[in-house]
């Protein structure tokens, strides 16, 4: 019987094990129903521990078939399930296509069309920022923010009701413009409906709401230390990974690559407008948190200066009833809430495509998801995934 | 349990269960595409569902007692959504939103889309919309809750039959 | 080399898709705005390896493929024949000024193969899954070609015009219906049951 006293176990205690442990690595299944806002993703990461090596997405529970969808339909019925890709941003989905067909048509779309696509574009870039900057905190275990932010998004989602008739799944679009579907005041009778009375007032007293809600995010989570702990310095993204697997959108420019689709691309008139490219500087998720802040600001700013400059005009140019587009094989890509978007439509004359690809952001977004998961710990995970902001609707199509 | 299976309960006490069950529905959370949005939304600021009675929102489907399927449901899902189905405790109850959830909705002809939830899991509700108004998912909560203020749990205990999972 | 049939003057991006097209030894065409360099089956990997060192293109848009097909199942055939091929298209594009060109090249409707994009660019590891069961296409030297979307149990490519839409074959969409059709009048020739002075 040895007697230990205190001073060994003391020893004992402090010594390191120098031994090797055998350990087995768990695979753990973050399966396809769990409580965040993304939707039916599944990763299978195995895990050493707390560390992760070996993350592998499984993705297409969401998978609907919308590419084959789009060759047994007609371009009206493809616009109405289009917007269903990111079902976020409802309406930036639909612009690049419908100017994809205009372009084959070679169609002069009226100006002020182009600016109420401009608008509402914008406003559900504003829409789908808010859902991202709102519910990534609530990921990451603040719950606050949540309902700041989908107050002020109610109301955005108010105006693009008022106009389009949906909260963000418009089908507002008509090949050569769009076609309100509110009728505003007494002239009820007129063939081209307008935009609703009140409307531009209604956007003015909007706009600032959500000025104020961005001040009110950014008090929130911008001075709160768990949050910055958890979020700067995780995650990090070099621009050259980002280029390789295509990753877009926000998740680039907070590398600090300042590449936007809105400056050199035509697909709508954003050279009339004054905003700036908003980039941030490591790469991390507290700068994707940041940079889609910032980008509110800016987006208000562009809806200002349209709502001010906004022209009169037709809504829609002159198209035969039946829609046959001609032959032909374009290109369009433009800069959605989450990344590039695009559509690649080859057309054959008929009303309907022969074939549309759609390249769609948050597919690419999530395909950097092995690398950038490697040796990151198991509660990081949540925090990186939720930064890259993918809606699975927009990687599954 | 067995005791209401097999004699039913007194009025008084099967309209204190009745009212206790409609008014605390423990909400799963179980978004699966647009009308997950809409969902959320319904959680929101302006469209309350808390003031049903509709709180807390367990992530795990062993406390909850209510599914609100919403959204598109694929072949890919289906085994999934059956497990966690099983998964939750009697009595549940069913709410599929959306018109993707009742029959497939817009992608009703594409090759991955199961045609309604109701092929796999038994439906109590169905909320039509694509996507419904927050406004039409509380109407079909409270249509719900009257179908539970109205239920007779001998009859509901002895129609289904119950397998632990 | 064709430029777009509207425009008889040269088209702004002609000079730059010429530049690709000798660089990476294929032939530049622009049809709408979109320059589509169509490059040789065996140049494919060389051609993206050129395209990303010495012009710039990094940007890894997407990759995906067109069946050419003249019978087709699902949807409408084409106006004219044309030689069955599946066209393999991938789009690059670079990070300053947002040029971007679709490199394409034709591979036989049978068995289609070709080398992996992979090794040049890592983001073309999901894509290249994503064609390889929309389209058949096997790409040679990829560390995990099985399904993306599609369940396991699934059979078929999906994307080619020989897959059928089985729910449009079971009971085709019925079309454009504006109104419930109007119960049956009486024809001219019967005697109308209405009191023609009421």
């Amino acid at each position: 019987m040895t007697t230990i006293d205190a001073d060994v176990i003391r020893h004992l205690s402090e010594t390191s094990v120098s031994v090797e442990i055998e350990t087995e690595d768990m695979t753990l299944n973050i399966g396809p129903q769990h409580p965040s806002t993304h939707g039916v993703l599944r990763l299978v990461a195995r895990v050493d521990g707390e560390r992760c090596f070996d993350v592998q997405p499984v993705i297409g529970y969401m998978h609907r078939g919308y590419e084959k969808l789009s060759e047994v339909r007609s371009y009206p019925q493809i616009t109405t399930i289009v917007n269903r890709i990111d079902w976020v941003s409802g309406y930036a989905n639909e612009v690049p296509f419908i100017v994809a067909a205009e372009k084959l048509m070679e169609l002069e779309v009226p100006e002020r069309a182009q600016y109420i696509r401009l608008i509402l574009t914008e406003m559900a870039r504003i829409a789908s920022h808010l859902v991202f900057n709102a519910s990534y905190p609530l990921e990451l275990g603040a719950a606050t923010p949540l309902f700041f932010a989908l107050r002020e998004r109610e109301r955005v989602l108010d105006l693009l009701e008022s106009v389009t008739g949906g909260r963000f799944h418009p089908n507002f679009n008509r090949i050569g413009g769009v076609k309100p579907a509110y009728a505003s005041g007494s002239n009820t009778r007129k063939l081209t409906q307008d935009l609703p009375a009140g409307f531009l007032a209604e956007t003015h007293t909007a706009m600032d709401k959500v000025l104020e809600a961005t001040e009110q995010l950014e008090d929130l989570v911008a001075g709160n230390e768990i949050i910055l702990a958890r979020t700067r310095g995780i995650g990090v993204l070099p621009p050259e990974v980002a280029a390789a697997y295509g990753v877009s959108g926000p998740n680039m420019r907070s590398s600090g690559v300042p590449f936007d689709l809105r400056k050199n691309q035509d697909y709508l008139p954003y050279d009339r407008f004054d905003f700036d490219v908003i980039t941030g500087e490591n790469g991390d998720c507290w700068d994707r948190w940041h940079v889609r802040l910032l980008e509110i600001r800016e987006s208000v700013k562009i809806i200002q200066q349209a709502i001010d400059g906004i022209p009169s005009g037709d809504l829609q140019a002159k198209v035969p009833k039946v829609i046959k587009v001609p032959a032909g094989e374009t290109y369009v890509r433009a800069e959605n809430p989450k990344g590039e978007m695009g559509y690649f439509l080859v057309s054959d004359g008929k009303s309907g495509p022969y074939r549309l690809k759609i390249r769609s952001a948050s597919f690419s977004n999530i395909s950097v998801l092995p690398w950038i998961l490697e040796g990151a710990l198991v509660p990081d995970i949540i925090a990186i995934m939720g930064s890259l902001d993918f809606v699975l609707g927009d990687v599954d199509r | 349990m067995g005791l209401i299976q097999k004699f039913g309960a007194p009025k008084p006490v099967s309209w204190l269960l009745n009212w206790s069950r409609q008014y605390s529905l423990w909400l799963f959370q179980f978004g699966l595409a647009c009308c997950a949005i809409e969902l959320m939304a319904a959680s929101g600021p302006r469209y309350d569902f808390m003031r049903f009675g509709i709180i807390p929102l367990p992530a795990s489907p062993r406390q909850a007692d209510l599914m609100v399927v919403a959204g598109t449901v694929t072949d890919k899902m289906a085994p999934s959504i059956k497990r966690l189905y099983d998964q939750m405790p009697e009595p549940k109850y069913v709410i599929s939103m959306g018109s993707c959830a009742n029959c497939g909705g817009p992608y009703w002809d594409s090759y991955s889309v199961t045609k309604g939830v109701d092929q796999i899991i038994p439906v109590d509700v169905y909320v039509p919309g694509c996507p419904p108004r927050p406004e039409a998912l509380l109407e079909g909560i409270v249509l719900l809750q009257k179908l539970i203020k109205n239920e007779d749990m001998k009859e509901k205990w002895n129609r289904r039959e119950l397998e632990p999972v | 080399m064709s430029s777009s049939p509207s425009e008889t003057a040269t088209h702004p991006l002609q000079e730059f898709a010429d530049h690709v097209a000798d660089a990476v030894g294929g032939t530049a065409e622009i049809q709408f705005d979109t320059i589509k360099v169509r490059v040789p089956n065996d140049r494919w990997i060389e051609a993206h390896a050129k395209a990303r060192d010495t012009l710039d293109l990094v940007f890894f848009s997407w990759l995906s493929a067109i069946d050419w097909s003249n019978e087709v199942e699902a949807g409408d055939p084409l106006e004219e024949e044309v030689e069955e091929r599946v066209e393999l298209m991938t789009a690059l594009s670079d990070l300053t000024e947002g040029r971007l060109v679709v490199f394409s090249t034709d591979l036989p409707s049978e068995n289609p193969t070709i080398p992996t994009l992979v090794t040049t660019f890592a983001g073309a590891n999901w894509h290249e899954r994503e064609a390889y069961e929309m389209f058949g296409i096997e790409f040679e030297g990829h560390p995990n070609l099985i399904h993306l979307y599609l369940p396991d149990s699934f059979q078929g490519n999906p994307l080619r015009k020989s897959f059928p839409l089985l729910s449009r074959e079971v009971k085709p969409w019925p079309g454009k219906v504006d109104v419930e059709a109007m119960p049956e009048k009486p024809s001219p020739d019967e005697p109308s049951t209405e009191n023609p002075e009421a």
